[in-house]
């Protein structure tokens, strides 16, 4: 800030902002989602045109656009990471406290990555390509933190 | 007596404490109560994970007391009503802390009403009433048949299935010499059906008997699919995430934007002016949008005006301070402040009962004439403006 900038009038003003908000999960989502909270398993949906595996699962193929809903495979609970960031902020929407690793994760028998937290790591050691294995949660929320984090393999 | 969606009130309540979740409970320690339109009172108090339901009239010491007609309050608990829905609209209401009743959503399992078995006459209309949706054309092909039921007892009938080019029919009642034919009792068929009994032994035992062309008995299960009674088939579980998402803001004045504000808390409207093409902002900015060069020169304006366009608003976005929708329809107009010209307009809101009363301008000496109405309490936001109004 430029010297001697007068801020007599400077002041703030606070402001909470609430918004309902309502997600439907559909019945592929919500599939998924049970099968994690009730199973401690997750699904994916392979097209068997393009001989992709989705993970999260989708409804429709995106390379074909083939309807893909039914064909449900298992992938398995280990993975790598394909990418990552450390999150260095707080916030309460936030899933973890700062600094946390927010990674994509392959799993293995998938072809497409899952976003989610990877604990038990320095998150200054958190690589590309490292193997990570999915912890399911004890109390379940019917979310994807079903899964509660990732921790290395 | 019985509820719109086939469960009774008490149902609900007698079965709490098997639906009780302890996880749930944790941290809780209230009582909670609930008032039926016409059924009665009961109280719910939950302390260490544990619960105590007692049906009484009496709801002292409840932190929220749910008041809801029997219909509704089945349908919430049973989800076939949205309890949001239900309760903006008012046909739950809540006396206490809405906030504490929150809790409650995690206490219990949902309630699941207990499956009906079917009677036997109930299966038998139910197996042949659903037999041509469960034909399997593929395994049809090329036949031309006809294949006779004869179900004996009270709850028995008879019934004839025409199978031909890749279609069936069932129709009431036996045709002369069917390519097939079965005589069983009603309650074998239904065990059959069901799955207890298997063909074999009701043969060997002579409970069942068939007629005609036996290759196409061994074929029957091929031509229609397995019976499963009505509600049997697995219902999906669909999730639906429901949040309000309650977002912290800090909006920061800075030097101008401050000046501006604290101004509104005197009654008292700035504008800056640009040093170069000397024309006025209001509110306000650090630099004129046209020039890019700060504007240090403040300028009190207004606070009449003339009206120089009325936008009146049908769907109204979110306070983005409060995330609280306002009514519709509203006015907006942009007003042309006493000491302001061209296009150096004001938005702010219009008074509601006036909207079809003014007339918009198209230059300084046009428009109804507007005045501000201020807010008793003023802290410095452009809210400290409740609204314009018409200068009369």
């Amino acid at each position: 800030m430029k010297e001697g900038f007068d801020t007599t009038n400077c002041f703030t003003v606070h402001g909470k902002l609430a918004l309902p908000y309502s997600y439907f999960a559909g019945r592929v989502g919500s599939k998924f989602l049970t099968t994690i909270r009730d199973e401690k398993k997750i699904m994916g949906i392979k097209c068997n045109k393009c001989n992709k595996v989705f993970v999260p699962p989708r409804q429709t193929c995106d390379v074909c656009l083939e309807d893909i809903r039914d064909n449900w495979v298992d992938v398995q609970n280990t993975g790598e990471v394909t990418n990552f960031t450390v999150v260095r902020y707080d916030d309460k929407h936030l899933p973890r406290k700062a600094p946390y690793v927010l990674a994509m994760v392959k799993l293995d028998g998938a072809d497409t990555s899952l976003v989610h937290v990877v604990e038990g790591i320095d998150v200054e050691k958190a690589k590309v390509g490292m193997k990570v294995e999915a912890v399911f949660a004890e109390e379940t929320t019917s979310t994807i933190l079903d899964i509660d984090h990732f921790k290395p393999a | 007596m019985s509820e719109k969606y086939g469960v009774k009130v008490e149902e609900l309540f007698n079965t709490m404490e098997d639906r009780f979740r302890p996880e749930g409970a944790e941290g809780v320690d209230a009582s909670f109560g609930y008032d039926i339109t016409g059924r009665g009172k009961w109280k719910l108090t939950v302390k260490d994970g544990s619960m105590k339901l007692e049906e009484t009239d009496d709801l002292s010491g409840c932190v929220a007391v749910t008041k809801a007609d029997p219909d509704t309050f089945v349908g919430v608990n049973i989800g076939e009503i949205d309890g949001t829905a239900a309760f903006t609209s008012g046909k739950i209401s809540v006396d206490g802390d809405v906030s504490a009743l929150g809790s409650t959503f995690k206490l219990f399992k949902r309630f699941s009403p207990p499956k009906k078995e079917l009677t036997v006459g109930e299966y038998i209309l139910d197996m042949f009433g659903t037999l041509e949706a469960r034909f399997q054309p593929r395994a049809a092909e090329g036949l031309d048949i006809t294949i006779g039921y004869d179900i004996s007892g009270d709850d028995g009938g008879q019934w004839t299935a025409t199978i031909k080019d890749g279609k069936c029919t069932v129709t009431e009642g036996l045709v002369a010499s069917p390519s097939l034919t079965m005589g069983v009792k009603a309650k074998d068929w239904v065990d059959l059906m069901l799955g207890k009994v298997d063909a074999a032994s009701l043969l060997s035992t002579g409970r069942a008997k068939v007629g005609g062309d036996m290759n196409l008995a061994m074929k029957l299960a091929e031509l229609f699919a397995k019976y499963t009674p009505p509600g049997e088939e697995e219902e999906q579980e669909l999730l639906v995430l429901k949040r309000i998402i309650s977002v912290g803001q800090r909006f920061a004045t800075g030097p101008v934007m401050g000046k501006y504000l604290n101004g509104l808390k005197e009654k008292k409207i700035y504008a800056n002016r640009c040093p170069e093409c000397n024309r006025l902002q209001v509110p306000p900015r650090e630099a004129c949008a046209l020039c890019r060069v700060r504007c240090e020169e403040f300028v009190e304006v207004g606070p009449k005006g003339n009206l120089r366009l009325l936008d009146t608003a049908y769907y109204a976005s979110p306070d983005p301070l409060t995330g609280e929708t306002r009514e519709t329809p509203y006015g907006l107009c942009y007003i042309l402040l006493d000491g302001c010209k061209g296009q150096e307009v004001f938005a702010h809101f219009m008074r509601d009962d006036q909207l079809d009363r003014v007339e918009m301008g198209w230059n300084e000496k046009k428009g109804t004439i507007l005045r501000p109405v201020w807010a008793e309490n003023r802290t410095g936001k452009v809210s400290d403006i409740k609204y314009f109004e018409i200068d009369e």
